[in-house]
């Protein structure tokens, strides 16, 4: 049987994190820093794949493992478009998902941002003016920032969200 | 002929007779088998081969095949070692095999889409990758479509929105879900039916991401296709990229270097390895276990930086190229690849003592989403799936490509086809993928890495096992360019499964099923 006390009294012991990355550390501070002065502390963010490859998606899911942690400098992915800031759209917008694409685009409270997640989100890449899309994510609605890539780094999509931050700031 | 082979010959002796058989067996660069049936004996045909245990796993459309200029039908069947292709003539109408074997519906419905091709006899004819709001009589991959933007309609009746199948009883209430999603995932339509907290049907609705993908590669170089390759499924771009490469050198007759095999079989494990560590993640975020998930993603984080450190991309792409690799791995890298391997098979098994030991992890584990053995071969599962339900297939065993005929993986097989089994079995194939990676590079030779290959016309069949199953790809080059490239990646089929997996589960443990199975929607959806 343990003893109660003894959890209580021992020594704590918390791990090191595996790898101190110094470029997540210094981008996610100013991140931290833009979104306590636009945002009131936190930036919440609803993620849109239109027609991706999926590979976009695994980069933006990585932002979250314990190496970026990225919920540390005010960044949460919320479950509904109606808790969300931004939207960050991957993929080339296709004829299947527009409709859906569009209702998600309107649930969101303004001010809104929208925030393109790859080449295909940009510009189509691609599948640009082929018979199964509408093209980049521009063509159903307007984009404030593009992060080119295929797919971009979770460093390269910080930055891009640390650019967001600053072009908010100055509107 | 290897006596293997002859089981497919051996089957089209018995439904054609000999001497019918002559003229109209061919074999393949890849060594597949094809045999033109006449529109009388393809009924007698279908019906032997389900007979003799034989797997529809591929059925497909082209146009202007050998002198047709109409739609021919490949029916891709397979049985242990051998791959027999059934080429069967249409005028825009087919009888559906759909009744005998379930995995040819999607089929049908996919060719319908495509070409055109009337299904007489299928017991569903709703249209598959062609949603709503596309025009009536469009088929895009009819040869005299030209691929350009079209117009579709901005809004949808409700009395014409796709058609689910009607589930109703004392107590049956709907949950629609999706095709937006709560976290962040591919987009998907679930319609569950549920009694109480149980699942009593499920119905997927996918190929939201349609983004014709076989279409974009037609007309073009064969080089100039590996981004369409690669751009299937994000993380099994190696797989897709060395299925397509793979066609065009059987095609070409182009002999592809040693060294170049060793290292996309390198590629191949890594990316596997990478895989199944997010799935194994993902399945401890859904049973609310992230002290296990994170050493799973840590890991995973590092193999992604690894991959770039190894190729300049995370998801080793822009490697695998048209008789080779695009570029080397020196000596030193490969040597710190060795000290990685290390470092991850130590740092996994860590993960795995804290997972295994979790007694809360087991239960929600345990008995959750049975794959039942006896619908393996009627939907053609495969991968990890099946060999979790006590299926025996392995494309890198059944029809070993490249050097996985020496460096065969363990074989896995597991019975109980649950959640568990799925878990333990992906285990076991990194522990393998791991072992093989070190054993490979111990033996790697020196020399080339690529030959140029000199394109030629004609037309292959190849499969290779990606980290989700078995992937098919069917290229057909003419005039030096791609007429008709066919993927069919592993989670095409193995979406089916889980409409079957979660019956009698709980809404709460989809998640958790959905991610075991760990299924591609962009590989669906094209």
């Amino acid at each position: 049987m343990v003893n109660a006390l003894t959890c209580l009294l021992k020594k704590k012991v918390t791990e090191e994190t595996p790898v101190r990355d110094e470029e997540v550390e210094a981008i996610g501070r100013a991140i931290k820093t833009e979104i306590d002065a636009v945002f009131g502390r936190s930036l919440a963010i609803r993620e849109l794949d239109t027609g991706s490859d999926n590979a976009a998606e695994i980069e933006i899911n990585n932002l979250s493992n314990p190496l970026y942690d990225v919920e540390r400098f005010g960044i949460t992915f919320v479950a509904s478009p109606r808790h969300a800031d931004v939207l960050l759209v991957t993929g080339a917008v296709t004829h299947n998902m527009a409709i859906a694409a569009k209702k998600t685009y309107d649930a969101m409270p303004s001010p809104k941002f929208v925030v393109a997640v790859g080449d295909d989100a940009c510009t189509g890449g691609i599948f640009a003016g082929t018979y199964a899309v509408l093209g980049g994510a521009e063509k159903i609605f307007p984009v404030d920032m593009k992060i080119p890539g295929n797919p971009p780094t979770p460093l390269q999509i910080l930055a891009g969200l640390l650019a967001l931050m600053k072009k908010a700031r100055m509107q | 002929m290897t006596p293997e082979q002859d089981i497919g010959t051996r089957a089209a002796q018995e439904f054609l007779g000999a001497a019918a058989l002559a003229d109209r067996l061919s074999t393949g660069p890849n060594n597949e088998q094809y045999v033109l049936v006449e529109e009388t004996e393809f009924e007698n045909a279908v019906a032997h081969l389900a007979a003799n245990k034989f797997v529809l796993i591929g059925l497909f459309c082209c146009e202007g095949f050998a002198r047709n200029a109409a739609q021919t039908l490949f029916y891709v069947f397979e049985r242990r070692t051998s791959i027999l292709v059934l080429v069967r003539n249409t005028g825009g109408k087919a009888t559906s095999i759909a009744c005998i074997y379930p995995s040819a519906s999607w089929f049908e419905r996919e060719c319908r889409d495509g070409f055109g091709v009337a299904f007489e006899g299928a017991f569903d004819t709703r249209r598959l990758f062609l949603h709503e709001t596309y025009p009536e009589g469009f088929h895009p991959l009819k040869k005299s479509f030209k691929n350009a933007s079209v117009v579709t309609r901005a809004t949808v009746d409700p009395a014409e929105e796709y058609p689910f199948r009607p589930v109703s009883g004392e107590g049956v209430y709907q949950v629609p879900v999706g095709p937006v999603h709560a976290g962040i995932i591919e987009p998907g339509h679930f319609r569950f039916s549920v009694i109480g907290e149980t699942i009593f049907n499920l119905e997927c609705r996918m190929f939201y991401k349609h983004r014709g993908i076989e279409k974009l590669a037609e007309g073009k170089q064969p080089g100039d296709c590996l981004k369409i390759a690669e751009a299937v499924s994000g993380d099994e771009s190696v797989a897709n990229a060395t299925a397509f490469c793979m066609a065009v050198e059987k095609i070409s007759q182009t002999p592809v270097p040693e060294r170049a095999w060793y290292l996309r079989t390198i590629l191949l494990e890594l990316e596997r390895v990478c895989s199944h560590l997010g799935d194994q993640a993902g399945m401890l975020v859904d049973v609310a276990f992230p002290l296990g998930a994170n050493q799973f993603s840590v890991l995973r984080e590092e193999c992604f930086r690894e991959h770039d450190r190894l190729t300049g991309s995370r998801f080793l792409r822009g490697m695998v190229s048209p008789g080779g690799l695009s570029r080397d791995i020196a000596k030193p890298d490969l040597d710190e690849l060795v000290a990685f391997v290390h470092r991850v098979r130590k740092g996994y098994k860590v993960g795995l003592k804290i997972v295994l030991s979790t007694a809360s992890v087991i239960d929600r584990f345990a008995t959750t989403g049975v794959i039942r053995p006896a619908l393996l071969r009627p939907l053609n599962i495969s991968g990890p799936s099946a060999r979790a339900s006590g299926g025996k297939v392995d494309v890198r065993l059944n029809h070993p490509y490249g050097i996985y005929g020496q460096f065969a993986p363990k074989p896995q097989r597991l019975r109980d086809g649950d959640v568990l089994s799925r878990f333990t079995v992906k285990a076991s194939e990194i522990m393998d993928s791991l072992d093989l990676i070190e054993r490979l590079i111990a033996e790697i030779p020196e020399g080339d890495i690529s030959t140029t290959p000199v394109i030629k016309d004609g037309y292959t069949l190849v499969l290779v096992e990606s980290a989700r199953g078995q992937n098919l790809c069917w290229v057909w080059i003419k005039g030096g360019v791609i007429e008709r490239y066919k993927v069919r990646t592993a989670s095409f089929c193995n979406w089916l499964a889980i409409e079957h997996a979660v019956q009698g589960n709980i809404v709460p443990d989809f998640p958790v099923i959905n991610k075991s199975l760990n299924l591609s929607y962009a590989g669906t959806d094209l």
